[in-house]
């Protein structure tokens, strides 16, 4: 156990000590913020894209000027009249106003509403003012057509439709087109993240054993720790450096949600719960181990670092249906192929955690799914074992399937 | 198929011991077994006396044949932690690495990568790595090979500082020049067996009939067909004669005059080369040097 200390704190140093590995943890929460966050933050506060810039108007009738003031304002946008079309243009350009909006003489029927920017992609702003500027024209018509307007509301009215999601112990939740928005990118983060770390460290385990051999620093190593010690301060040492990581990204997560999400006056994916970082982490630990394990197989069945990439596509494959589904996750959580997949050892990491984020999987289908997991970690993990205490002493000539069979057997 | 069979031997504490035989013979193999790299399908390693534990390899340095260190990693942070999984403590081990980087002239390297390092200083780094956690027993794996001659006789210094010191001194090689330089005991072997095991000295006494050392110029091809001459081995310029067992070296001398212009004529024990040619034949010395 001593030496496996030894093993396991020389690799999370030189894991850690990674500059790779430094930017991915500082980066990682940003990323998941720019993904996860900044959408809805855009979405609840456009004026945020403004930044306390003035939006110009010109020839704009009264009431429709009030309508947009009004609007704008709760944006914390103030509309601001000109008169000249090339100073305000101008001044968009300078940065000194968000956007023109233009109403050319004769709007809404002959004239056409113009919106300036720089970029054209304040897609909040403009839709906002576009709605004013329909709801405007259109009660400006129904006035002219002489149609008693609260008629015309009540006939347009929609009807009321609620979407209830229904969990265990009677809980109701209403559930809009933009909380199922909220939770496809929630389950979207957590799947990329899983699938990134998993496929990323199992990858790094397999050219970390690749590297003993090739260094040819295996025998002294060997001269010193069994080689399940070696194989398991590997995975061991880069688990913790995961662990780490997540560690990271979760209490980041944490501080989003309890301090600067309430600063910005904004709230975080409804998905991205404790409860639900917890699963994210259980799951990240349980594909780790066995994604690690098979590639530390792997990295001692390979003779260099191009065959291990070969050898290690089928593992990958496992990985990858699951995000190629993540549609079908999300909307059929309980298909049977889903189920299958969820209970599935090689896809299970992933296709489960989804199904917990959208819908609530049946106990005996979560605890099934952790059994199986967890056999299957001690299944490979032996398997690795055997694999590996002798393929890490070959060198020179690639085995054949057969051969590895034959590892497997030796006492 | 076999590599190693039936071999049966043991280093004393504080000889220097020789595992010597051609490419091919076992010799890797036999260490890495007493490594506990590999296992054996049968027979045991004692240490002391009792089977070898995984605590033992601890009082072990290792210099395995297949040479190498993580390329990537610094040259001090690879040998701390190969001195770390010996299981010897920072105050022990960091003076050591310290003292043996100044004494092969490598201290403005521990700084920097491994890949750097030019293959003999590769070379002298693995050998540090080997003693730093001052080891009482050391294993040698062709430790000459790759290294000029002056590199050579430098290591050959330090194994005998180790030994001086204390320490056992296990080396394989093929190069009998080397064994023969300091070697207390050896173990000869081909083909994955014993071809003779003892002191050194005994082996010479034991297979010592007269030997002639004999440089010249001319053709000495007659003299294998001498019937006093047991055989013989030639280089370019000079050749040694084994006698027969009752024969006088000074037969020879006569036998030579006139024919070749003689420039050293020198009775000598014969060498480790030339008893292993004796005992294993021709065609397997072939890949032997002297």
């Amino acid at each position: 156990m001593s030496r496996l200390r030894y093993v396991i704190r020389h690799e999370f140093r030189l894991t850690a000590a990674n500059k790779a590995f430094v930017i991915l943890t500082i980066l990682g929460p940003f990323l998941i913020f720019a993904v996860s966050v900044l959408p809805s933050l855009l979405a609840q506060s456009p004026g945020a894209v403004a930044s306390g810039k003035p939006l110009a108007l010109s020839g704009a009738p009264p009431p429709v000027e009030q309508a947009l003031t009004a609007t704008f304002s709760g944006m914390g946008i103030g509309v601001e009249r000109v008169d000249d079309a090339a100073a305000a243009k101008d001044s968009v350009l300078d940065g000194s106003r968000i956007a023109f909006l233009s109403l050319e003489a004769g709007w809404p029927d002959s004239g056409k509403a113009v919106w300036y920017s720089k970029s054209g992609a304040e897609i909040a702003l403009y839709s906002a003012a576009s709605a004013v500027l329909e709801a405007a024209a259109r009660e400006a018509r129904i006035v002219e057509s002489g149609v008693d307007p609260a008629l015309v509301a009540k006939v347009l009215s929609p009807p009321s439709f609620e979407v209830i999601k229904l969990d265990k112990g009677g809980a109701e939740e209403a559930r809009g087109s933009d909380s199922f928005v909220e939770v496809l990118m929630t389950v979207l983060v957590f799947v990329m993240l899983i699938y990134m770390t998993v496929l990323l460290y199992g990858q790094m385990i397999g050219r970390s054993v690749v590297t003993e051999k090739t260094s040819k620093t295996v025998e002294i190593m060997l001269s010193s720790v069994k080689s399940q010690d070696l194989m398991f301060g590997k995975i061991l040492g880069l688990g913790l450096a995961g662990l780490l990581q997540y560690a990271v990204w979760v209490s980041m997560a944490f501080l989003l949600k309890r301090f600067v999400g309430p600063l910005l006056g904004l709230s975080l994916p409804a998905g991205i719960s404790t409860g639900n970082l917890v699963w994210l982490v259980v799951f990240f630990i349980l594909g780790f181990f066995l994604y690690s394990s098979a590639y530390a197989a792997l990295g001692a069945a390979s003779e260099d670092e191009q065959h291990l990439g070969q050898m290690a596509w089928p593992l990958i494959m496992f990985l990858i249906v699951p995000l190629v589904m993540i549609s079908t996750l999300v909307t059929s959580p309980d298909s049977t192929l889903v189920v299958i997949l969820s209970l599935f050892p090689l896809t299970s990491p992933i296709v489960m955690l989804a199904r917990v984020l959208v819908s609530s999987p049946p106990v005996w289908q979560l605890a099934l799914c952790l059994a199986l997991l967890v056999a299957a970690v001690a299944g490979t993990a032996v398997l690795a074992a055997k694999i590996f205490r002798v393929g890490i002493l070959m060198t020179g000539k690639r085995p054949k399937l057969k051969e590895v069979l034959r590892w497997v057997t030796v006492k | 198929m076999q590599a190693v069979a039936g071999l049966s031997f043991e280093a004393r504490p504080g000889e220097i011991f020789g595992l010597i035989g051609p490419n091919g013979a076992g010799k890797s193999t036999t260490i890495r077994m007493i490594m506990n790299i590999i296992a054996p399908d049968s027979g045991t390693i004692r240490f002391d006396g009792s089977p070898l534990s995984e605590a033992d390899k601890d009082r072990i340095g290792y210099l395995p044949e297949e040479r190498g260190l993580y390329r990537k990693a610094k040259l001090g942070e690879v040998l701390e932690y190969l001195a770390a999984i010996k299981g010897a403590k920072p105050a022990l081990y960091r003076p050591s690495i310290d003292a043996w980087l100044g004494r092969f002239g490598l201290s403005e390297w521990k700084h920097r990568k491994v890949q750097e390092l030019s293959k003999g200083m590769a070379q002298k780094a693995q050998f540090i790595a080997a003693v730093a956690h001052n080891p009482s027993v050391v294993f040698f794996d062709e430790p000459f090979s790759g290294l000029d001659p002056l590199a050579q006789d430098e290591l050959l210094a330090v194994m005998v500082e180790l030994k001086q010191k204390g320490a056992t001194v296990l080396f394989s090689t093929h190069i009998m020049e080397h064994a023969e330089k300091i070697c207390e005991r050896i173990l000869l072997m081909d083909k994955g067996k014993e071809v003779v095991y003892g002191s050194m000295a005994d082996i010479k006494a034991r297979y010592g009939r007269n030997a002639v050392q004999l440089e010249f110029d001319g053709d000495a091809s007659f003299v294998a067909g001498l019937d006093f001459v047991e055989s013989v081995v030639s280089y370019p310029r000079w050749i040694e004669v084994e006698m027969k067992d009752d024969a006088d070296p000074d037969a020879l001398f006569r036998a030579l005059a006139g024919r070749l212009r003689v420039r050293r004529f020198e009775t000598v024990a014969p060498s480790l080369h030339k008893i292993f040619v004796r005992l294993v034949g021709g065609e397997e010395a072939q890949n032997v040097q002297a």
